[in-house]
């Protein structure tokens, strides 16, 4: 039998503990609405062979900084549009940033969010977490993503592909409601469901994606997971809806979000605020560039 | 003749007393007010990202037609025109908030009347707003009710 290092044999350490405290400590935490439990063997096999960065606490202290990306696709003036929008988050030193708590996304004035025809049922929270997205209707769907999640498993810091699905939800005190859902397999074999309401903004955004964030636990003594990278759809691209015509089942794509007939001066503008579990805040900006002249809708 | 003035002053002074109590009731005496619940059924003339103009007809207490231009994002807000037949405008502006999900988002909130023309042209008020907005429909319909009272 081969010798394990002492960093494999403190990550099956740490995963066989998970596995017995990991349920009890979400459980313990009302306000995250998370199913979490850990596949202990692909978590020890994962981490063994992962060749991740070694932490270093001094470095992890520091604020962490974001990035933000943006674009319509396509991009013509007064047509439907997917948004393409995407954040990472990085600290000095390439160590794990604090978990995130809560994301503000600020899109552009005139941005045509209600008339994409997207999200024409909602998807609820109870709905989710019983049965997953196969438990919602496809034509609550408003868009796919993934996220990178960070996981500190001993000295050693292992990513984990997250898938996201975008769902609308039933409006909440005034406020048009969406719910983020994500799956994580490997290492962590967890979901989360992540709500977000549409909130006003002030100019020149026309409103914000507010999300709360859940803190996800890791293992036992660890910090929470974080999330360090995310990039999403909110629009047509990939979805499919059903509608009943004369007997028979419909099967289209949404038209997606209008955008204005003109394009704002300087361009489209997007901000987001990012808020971490230590109480840091870090902030990015972007702007998708008009579209050439050629490219705007007849 | 010196009687005749002093009668003439008096009726004068008289006369411009009563003008100025007139003057100082006519606003109150000639101020109307009106309970007014109209339905308005709108439809699409244009449309620039989250922003419609739309227009339709208007029924019941101040039948008429309908001119809205209205922004649709994370609250709903907008201008509109009443033209009410053969009396007058209406003009005033209204926000309100999404209460519904799914195709049909209803929303709910005030407007408020600035002012008009004709009749109309010293209108104020605050009223209540409901609506609905069919996310499906190819001409984005909108349904809007306003009852309140109306000043004029």
């Amino acid at each position: 039998m081969p010798r394990l290092t002492f960093a494999a044999r403190l990550i099956i350490l740490a995963a066989v503990l998970a596995g017995t405290c990991l349920v009890a400590a979400a459980d313990a935490a009302p306000s995250i609405r998370t199913r979490a439990a850990v596949n202990t063997a692909q978590s020890a096999g994962l981490s063994a062979s992962s060749g991740g960065r070694a932490l270093d606490p001094h470095m992890a202290a520091n604020t962490p900084s974001a990035s933000l990306s943006a674009a319509f696709e396509p991009e013509r003036l007064g047509g439907r549009t997917t948004l393409r929008f995407g954040f990472q988050i990085t600290v000095p030193g390439g160590a794990v940033p604090p978990a995130l708590t809560a994301v503000s996304l600020s899109y552009p004035e005139s941005l045509g969010i209600a008339f994409s025809r997207l999200g024409l049922v909602t998807c609820t929270v109870a709905q989710l977490e019983a049965s997953g997205v196969a438990g919602c209707q496809e034509n609550s769907i408003m868009g796919f993503g993934d996220a990178t999640a960070e996981i500190s498993l001993g000295s050693d810091v292992v990513g984990e592909p997250v898938p996201l699905t975008i769902l609308r939800a039933p409006d909440e005190e005034g406020h048009i409601a969406l719910l983020f859902d994500a799956v994580g397999t490997t290492p962590l074999n967890t979901t989360a469901v992540f709500p977000g309401a549409l909130l006003p903004a002030s100019p020149p955004y026309g409103g914000q994606v507010s999300i709360d964030v859940p803190l996800i636990p890791s293992v036992p003594g660890a910090p929470a997971v974080s999330i360090v990278r995310l990039r999403a759809t909110l629009g047509p691209s990939g979805v499919t809806y059903f509608k009943p015509l004369e007997g028979r089942t419909i099967v289209y794509q949404p038209p997606g979000l209008l955008l204005p007939n003109s394009c704002p001066k300087g361009g489209f503008p997007f901000a987001a605020q990012f808020t971490f579990v230590d109480g840091s805040h870090a902030s990015a900006r972007t702007v998708e560039a008009c579209p050439a002249r050629a490219s705007r809708r007849r | 003749m010196i009687g005749f003035l002093k009668r003439w002053r008096i009726g004068a002074a008289t006369v411009v007393v009563l003008l100025a109590v007139l003057a100082s009731t006519a606003p109150a005496a000639m101020a109307r007010t009106l309970k007014a619940t109209d339905t308005a059924h709108l439809y699409k003339v244009s449309v620039s990202g989250s922003n419609l103009i739309e227009q339709g007809k208007a029924t019941g207490t101040l039948p008429g037609k309908m001119r809205a231009i209205v922004n649709i994002g994370a609250t709903i807000s907008g201008t509109f025109t009443i033209s009410v037949h053969g009396v007058g405008t209406i003009t005033g502006h209204g926000t309100a908030t999404p209460h519904g999900s799914g195709r049909f988002e209803s929303f709910k909130g005030s407007i408020v009347v600035t002012g008009g023309t004709g009749r109309y042209a010293h209108a104020r008020g605050e009223t209540g707003l409901y609506g609905t907005f069919d996310r499906e429909s190819e001409d984005y319909a909108l349904v809007i009710q306003t009852t309140g009272t109306l000043s004029y």
